[in-house]
């Protein structure tokens, strides 16, 4: 093959790629982002108004009518208690939502926060803010979540908090990441020349510039959360028994697999959609908010 | 030459990796301080009476000052000595030992697996960018990706075990033959969720490096395709194989547990959780102090492997030496 060939063989592949790109840039949305965006709204209406979509009301228990399986009257049948399985993946909709997003909120607040200070100031305090960090990342989040929140008997706030200070190291990682890669760059040396002060680079300067960083943190922070709050509630650990929540549920109903497999499957299947949603869309806005940053 | 700058670097790191296990020391230690009802109600249970309770005190020696008792649990874990479970008198480190007979094929076979697949998958898929074979794997890689180890158990449980009835969905089974049928849906769990994540780094990397001019001037000279994706592809792209190989095998360990728990697996993080439950307080900081030396091992070996795969690290580190 020679060298011709082989550029050309590169940039037929590389062309090919880049027309189904810019295909998906002209009609502005690929129908994957579409469906996540719709199915993450789904999920946000049951979270805010569940009576609005559940059938039922989620804690009604009915003895003699436990164990169906998907029928006119419930859909997705009922648990052992008679509850009907719907309704109660909608009405936990709320705590699979409102958990994470606390989660990330707190762990994307806290680690701009810190990446800021280490990453532009440097020094004792970059040193410091790192070593800590590298030795909080070094341990294995979820098993040590479980062990603490376990010892105390459980509790959904002790879990989040717990897990902010797990997930921060991740997230802190990249945002310091980023801030050093900016911080000798000509805007931000510009404004230091012309006695600028430090806190108005951070805040008015260097933040705007980490937008994209921040939302991919943020949507990394949510699925991450997600996931981890779920497991904490499979084992038990989360939210408190009865409560509708998905790991919960999937824990409740897994024994009784056999008799009516949606009522375990369904919330499994809300967990990962709504996952899968959160990760396609949070990679969708980051690439639009890198492309806005280099087009300007 | 470098073997200096190694065990400098080694010096280092292990320095860091004894830190590490010291603070997970330190946290396992205060649990047990911390427990609700301190650590003699978590001996003695809900229902002992106060002489009980003065008396586990006692034997356990709590009163004396807190930091000769961390000196004393230091020491003994050092020895691998964990102390006795409450619930059933088993010495921990027995109970590990009977764990892993369960936990590490389980690891292991599943490690293996996705290693394979991951890596052939993502070089084949890189290589065909933008095809269809790609864009079905990468979307499925992102379902993988995205599903937690409990519902992907619980889904492969319904079809295979419970609708199928064609695998054993719970307990561990006795003799060979029937323990490696119980642990095939637990190690497909596992491998469907690391093999995503591999594959993914995989994909990116290769395809970031056969765009290299190097890879261009190896075609150019002839070299077969065989060659250079061995040769010069997967080395490049060999340090984000390596570093995610890592983060994979501690994700094995912490989904390890929730399949174990779903499965009904004895393994180790079936004890963890059970010792949890029963606040079995011994049984809980030797396991932990067991899995957080497994993972910073594992953290130490994949630093050592960068010097192994790539000599530009060890140039690096020569130079600040």
């Amino acid at each position: 093959m020679s060298v011709p060939d082989a550029k050309a063989a590169v940039t037929a592949r590389d062309g090919r790629r880049s027309r189904s790109r810019s295909r998906a840039r002209r009609t502005g949305m690929p129908v994957s982002v579409a469906l996540s965006a719709v199915a993450l709204a789904a999920a946000i209406l049951c979270a805010i108004a569940p009576g609005l979509l559940a059938p039922q009301d989620p804690a009604l228990i009915d003895p003699a009518g436990g164990l169906q399986t998907a029928s006119g009257a419930h859909l997705l049948g009922t648990d052992a208690l008679g509850r009907d399985v719907l309704s109660r993946v909608v009405a936990g909709a709320r705590s699979a939502l409102v958990g994470p997003l606390i989660l990330t909120s707190a762990t994307v607040v806290i680690s701009t926060f810190l990446a800021l200070l280490a990453g532009y100031l440097g020094g004792w305090f970059d040193a410091v803010v790192s070593r800590v960090a590298d030795t909080i990342y070094a341990l294995p989040a979820l098993i040590v979540t479980i062990v603490i929140v376990g010892v105390f008997g459980g509790g959904w706030w002790l879990a989040i908090g717990v897990l902010v200070v797990f997930n921060t190291p991740t997230a802190l990682r990249i945002l310091r990441a980023a801030v050093i890669e900016r911080r000798d760059l000509p805007y931000v040396e510009a404004a230091r020349t012309i006695g600028v002060s430090r806190w108005s680079i951070m805040v008015r300067h260097l933040l705007p510039n980490l937008e994209p960083m921040i939302v991919t943190c943020f949507f990394l922070g949510f699925t991450y959360g997600m996931v981890e709050l779920s497991a904490l509630s499979f084992l038990g650990l989360g939210v408190p028994p009865g409560s509708p929540d998905w790991g919960r549920m999937l824990a409740e109903n897994r024994v009784q697999v056999a008799q009516n497999p949606w009522a375990a499957v369904a919330p499994g299947i809300a967990i990962v959609a709504t996952v899968l949603s959160a990760n396609i869309l949070g990679g969708w806005i980051y690439e639009r908010l890198e492309r806005r940053k280099r087009e300007r | 030459m470098s073997g200096n700058v190694i065990a400098r670097f080694l010096a280092r790191r292990l320095a860091a990796a004894v830190l590490v296990l010291l603070v997970v020391s330190v946290v396992v230690f205060l649990l047990i301080h911390l427990a609700p009802g301190g650590p003699e109600q978590a001996a003695g249970g809900e229902f002992a009476t106060p002489q009980q309770l003065a008396n586990i005190r006692a034997s356990l020696g709590l009163d004396d000052p807190l930091a000769e008792q961390y000196w004393r649990f230091l020491s003994n874990a050092v020895g691998l000595d964990f102390g006795s479970s409450i619930a059933t008198r088993e010495p921990v480190l027995d109970a590990i030992g009977r764990g892993l007979q369960v936990t590490a094929p389980l690891v292991l076979v599943s490690f293996l697996l996705i290693c394979t697949i991951g890596t052939a998958l993502g070089t084949l898929t890189a290589h065909r960018a933008g095809g269809s074979l790609d864009r079905a794997t990468v979307g499925l890689a992102l379902v993988g990706a995205s599903a937690p180890a409990f519902v992907t158990a619980l889904i492969l449980l319904t079809v295979f075990g419970v609708q199928l009835h064609w695998l054993p969905v719970f307990g561990t089974g006795e003799g060979f033959a029937e323990r490696a049928r119980h642990l095939v849906l637990p190690i497909a769990t596992l491998t469907i969720a690391g093999t995503a994540a591999m594959l993914q780094i995989t994909r990116t990397r290769v395809k970031e490096v056969l765009g290299e001019d190097h890879v261009t001037f190896a075609r150019a000279r002839g070299l077969s395709s065989r060659y250079i994706v061995g040769r010069s592809v997967l080395r490049n792209a060999g340090i984000q194989i390596v570093t995610r190989s890592g983060t994979i095998v501690v994700g094995l360990v912490s989904w390890g547990l929730l399949v174990e728990t779903t499965f009904g697996l004895d393994g180790v993080g079936q004890l963890l959780v059970k010792a949890i439950n029963a606040r079995d307080i011994p049984v809980i900081q030797g396991v932990t102090l067991v899995i957080a030396a497994f993972i910073v091992t594992v953290n130490l070996v994949v630093d050592l492997l960068y010097f192994a795969l790539d000599p530009r690290v060890r140039v690096h580190a020569e130079a600040r030496a």
